[in-house]
Order: structure tokens, then sequence, then C-alpha cells
């Protein structure tokens, strides 16, 4: 190997010489914050934003809309219909959507738009490229979700037993988090797939609309294999009953339906954006993206 | 001098598409010329040498090391692409300020830094219209000031000249050898060889993934001193200057273009400036230009591949 300082250079600049910041930790800082900051501006730029926010915000309106029209006792429980709503389109339909929409481009716009070459003849850190785009579409994704869940809810509160009192609140704090750990792990799950194929939205339109649906008809513990089921286990249903039969009758279901808990379904949903998020790191590192432009150039 | 870029029994492949064959070169600090037909494995080259590509047997070393996923080699290298590589939705200024944020500025001072760069290629004017509004010569321009912005110690311009109108060469020719002038080191990937002698008389030339030559366009033409030189000279009395190469047994060939050019095919081409500059003396043979078309790289170019 050849000595470092052989290629002293006498170079006489033409521009200032940029000024990098001092310490591995403050590179990659500054290189996880370029990262953010730029993924963040190219996203509100972007049309699909106001189509996104179209989308997620429509159930806002459905208990509005029950509340108007319908004189069923059932419809007027507040907190079944906002339980439905933020549980079946909030997490598992929206929150895979927004993935799709928004995660599956962290890598894979900067494919299609052949700027992949520039991002990685940066010296920076492939994480910080990948955690720092990752970011901003938790930011964004978050945001809009997050504001049609809390509009949703106070919709929701048109109807009776639902008010922003303590316990809805409490109420509305889980589903918000389950919602953030929905937006992890499906947002991972779509970069990923952004990394390593070049059709990530078709597969992951099969994957989270198709597959995790077929799973959870399946017999068995193939829903293990999915993200909803997970999503699901966080949402508090009638888990809080104090009686101690039904508790023990939910116990047992739990057990013959392979339930694994709330805080087991977070841990996982944690652990499946970790491992996602790493293959994407190590991919990146690995793979060439300009492949398959170079044969003959 | 010192090498740069070293690489050692290069191969790379693409499946079945060989597009570099056991390459073995040394580039050392200066300009240097990337030169090659269509195919020939320059952009492939350029890419092993960024480390976007690992090389399928070989190695490649830049500044001594390996540069695919070396933070130390990657700050100290500035690459302009062939292709146009835009972001949708962003102004000149942005793109150049953002590449220079992820290279590991301040944003303060990637401001600085992307304003100084836009004014360097000429770019201060448009640098805050959308790219998308930009006609082919200020994405040429944009794309070398985010490659400059970085003030890096090597650049690599792949094609840099496409595109542009003759205006736009010239000011590209003229700023990669103000750079060249002041130290940088560039390599500058191109098809057309007349671009490259422009800037540089220091060429690597690739021909089907493999080293044809390597060095200066005169000791590459030593080369091939096999092959015949073809001198023109423009004289008031092309016959009578003839006179004076009939007996020479170096030279095999002679023709006239009009009446007022000799067309000589030599196997010593000094000798035969010799005998020109002695005849050109003489009160009855006006010379008024010698031109040697293998000083043209084309030619060089043409010979080596034929």
């Amino acid at each position: 190997m050849m000595d470092q300082s052989s290629h002293a250079f006498t170079k006489t600049s033409i521009l200032p010489k940029p000024v990098a910041p001092s310490g591995t930790l403050a590179q990659y800082i500054h290189c996880l914050r370029a990262s953010f900051g730029h993924s963040l501006t190219l996203m509100l730029r972007r049309q699909r934003i106001i189509f996104a926010a179209v989308i997620t915000f429509l159930p806002v309106v459905i208990p509005l809309a029950i509340a108007f029209f319908s004189d069923s006792q059932f419809a007027r429980s507040g907190m079944d219909v906002f339980s439905k709503m933020a549980g079946e389109a909030h997490i598992n339909t929206l929150a895979p959507l927004l993935a799709l929409f928004f995660a599956t481009m962290i890598i894979g716009e900067d494919v299609e738009s052949r700027t992949i070459p520039l991002m990685l003849t940066r010296p920076m850190p492939r994480s910080a490229w990948v955690f720092g785009r990752f970011g901003a579409y938790l930011m964004v994704s978050t945001a809009i979700l997050g504001t049609s869940m809390l509009l949703t809810f106070g919709a929701s509160t048109a109807l009776s037993d639902l008010a922003f009192d303590r316990d809805g609140l409490e109420k509305l704090f889980t589903y918000e988090l389950a919602m953030l750990l929905a937006l992890m792990a499906n947002g991972a799950l779509a970069l990923f797939l952004g990394a390593v194929t070049k059709r990530p939205i078709i597969i992951g339109l099969i994957f989270l609309y198709g597959w995790q649906r077929l799973a959870t008809f399946v017999p068995g513990v193939v829903d293990f294999l999915t993200i909803m089921k997970y999503t699901t286990e966080m949402l508090p249903v009638a888990l809080e009953s104090t009686n101690q039969v039904v508790r023990e009758e939910i116990l047992e279901f739990k057990k013959q339906q392979y339930l694994v808990g709330a805080s087991k379904a977070a841990i996982t949903l944690l652990g499946i954006t970790a491992v996602l998020l790493g293959g994407s790191v190590v991919v990146v590192r690995i793979r060439e993206y300009a492949t398959d432009r170079a044969a003959g150039t | 001098m010192s090498t740069i870029i070293s690489a050692k029994n290069v191969s790379k492949w693409f499946g079945e598409v060989v597009a570099l064959n056991d390459l073995n070169v040394e580039i050392e600090t200066g300009v240097t010329g990337l030169l090659g037909a269509n195919g020939a494995g320059k952009s492939t080259f350029i890419k092993l040498a960024l480390g976007l590509y690992r090389p399928s047997r070989g190695s490649v070393t830049v500044f001594g090391e390996s540069p695919r996923n070396n933070a130390a080699v990657l700050r100290r290298i500035g690459y302009c692409p062939e292709l146009d590589t835009f972001y949708d939705n962003m102004t000149g200024y942005e793109y150049v300020y953002w590449l220079s944020r992820y290279w590991g500025m301040s944003a303060k001072h990637a401001q600085v830094a992307a304003e100084q760069a836009c004014d360097r290629v000429g770019m201060t004017e448009r640098m805050d219209d959308p790219i998308e509004e930009y006609s082919k010569g200020m994405r040429q321009r944009i794309k070398i000031a985010q490659a400059l912005s970085t003030d890096p110690d090597l650049l690599f311009l792949d094609e840099p000249m496409a595109g542009l109108d003759p205006q736009g060469r010239e000011e590209m020719f003229s700023l990669i050898r103000e750079l060249g002038d002041n130290g940088y080191s560039v390599v500058v990937s191109s098809h057309i060889l007349y671009e490259v002698e422009r800037v540089t008389d220091n060429v690597v030339l690739l021909f089907q993934g493999s080293i044809m030559a390597h060095g200066k366009v005169r000791e590459i033409r030593s080369l091939i001193d096999a092959h015949p030189h073809t001198i023109h000279v423009d004289c008031s009395a092309p016959r009578i200057l003839a006179t004076h190469f009939v007996q020479d047994e170096s030279v095999l060939h002679l023709d006239f273009e009009g009446e007022s050019r000799l067309v000589i095919r030599t196997k010593d081409p000094n000798a035969c400036y010799a005998r020109i500059n002695a005849a050109a003396l003489e009160p009855d043979v006006e010379v008024t230009r010698i031109h040697c078309a293998d000083d043209s790289l084309q030619a060089v170019f043409d010979y080596l591949v034929k």
C-alpha cells in the first residue's frame, strides 16, 4: 500500500477550501442532518404528499358521517368507532400505504433519478444517509397520520362515550404509539425493498396488502410472518377488563390464537425496524447500484 | 508527479459482458484524458476509481487506498457524471448546496461553497432557477459546480463536453486547463479525441475494455513508429520541394494536393522536418505551413485501432 503522504498536493485552490467537521461523531451528525434535511425538502415538494394527505384524512369524515346519518346504538359508541378507524384504517391500512408512498423512495428515488452515484461518492457513512432519510420519512408520515388520527378522535367525540378526558387521551396515546411503531416497521420494510429491488412498490403492495391479509385467514402461526400481526397486538382491545373471569378467558383465547401481547409486539416491531434498517445499510454498502447502466458504456 | 490512481490486473464484467479486461494502469497527478470509443470501458473505469463498482478481478487504489466506501478517499474526489443526475423540483443552487452538505459541510459553509462554485462556472444569475428550465450547457455547468464545490484534489469529469455549444466547450477547456495549472488532478473522459487534445497531451487510450496505449501523445506515437507519418507542406513550389525527398529512403510516398501542397509519407519524421527546413531556405520554395496530421490524437487512435 502506498504511503498516504506521497499524495500530498501542491494545489492552489480556485475555490475556498471547504471546512469539514472535525471528529467522527460530528461528521456523522452533519451527514445525518444533511440527509434528513434534503429528504424532508424533497418529500414536502412532491405532489404525492397532497394525494397522501387527502387519503389519510378521509377517516376523519367517517365518525362525523355516522353521527349525522346513523341511528344505530352501536354506531353511537365513539370509542368503538375510533378504535375501528384507528386500528383498521390508520394503523393497518394507511400506515403501510404511507410507507409505500414515501419509504420506498428513500433509496429508490436516487436509483430512479440516477443520482445514486452522487450519493455513493460522498464521504459520508452510509448509515447516516439511510437513517437521515428514514427520519425524514418518519417525521412526515407521523405528522400526517398522527394528525389524521387526532382529528378522527376529535370527530369521534361527537358520538357517545368518548371525550378529551384522561381515559380518552390515554387511549389516543396508545393508538398513536401503535401507529408510530407501524410506520416504523412498515417504513423500514419499504425502505429495504427500495434498496434491494427494482419494483419496491409492487412487491410492497403484494406483501403489505396481499400476503398480510391472506396470512390472517390462514390457521396456525403463518401470521407471525407479517407486520400486521404485531401492530394489531398493540391495540387496546378488551384486555383492560377488570373482571377476573373475562381476563382469564382472554388469556386463554390469546394462547389459542398465539397472541403475543402489546409489549412483546412493540419490541418485535422495534426489532423488525432495526433489522430492516440495518439490512438496508448493508445492502447500500455492498450493492453496485450503477451496474444496470454500466454494460456497454 | 505521483501516482494517484493505480489499477492492477483489473477486470470488470457484468454478466457475460466484459467491460474491462485485465487493465493495468497508473495515472499520475495532472490532467489525464481517458480516451476511447463508446463501450471502450471509460465510464466503468471511472466508476471503479470512484468505488461505485468492485473489480471482478484485480484491484484499484486511489491515493493509495481502495476507494469503495472509503470516506478518507472520497473526501478528496469530485465527480461530474456523464448523465443528467438531478433531483426534481430543485434549483441549481440547491443542488450544489445539498451535495455539499452531504460532503459534511455545515449549512453555513455549504451556502458559501455553493454560491462560489456556481459563480466559478458562470451560473450565478441562473442558480436560483429550477434545473428543469436549464439548457444542456447549464446542466453541465451545474454538475461541474457540484463537483468543484468541495475543492477536490482529484476530479473525474465523465464526458464533460457532451452537449455543450462551441463557446461552452471553450469555457470547459479553459476551466480544465486552469484546474490542471493550479495543481488539481483531473481525469477527463471523452470519445472525441479533439476534446481531450485540447486539455492535455497525457492520455490513456482504451479499446474494448483494454488499455491500448498510455502516455504523452508523442510518446504514444513513438510506439507506432513502424507506421508512416504524413506531413503536409504548403509552399509556393511543391514540385521543387519534392525533389529534395526523391532520394530519401525513409520517404515512402510523395503526393501533390492542388498547386501548393506537398504530402510526404515518411518513416523518419525528424529527418524529414530537417530536410524541409533546409529546403525552405531556398529562395524559390516559400514554405507557408507545415502540418503533421499525426500530431492529432485522432490519427494516433486510428493507427492503433486499425
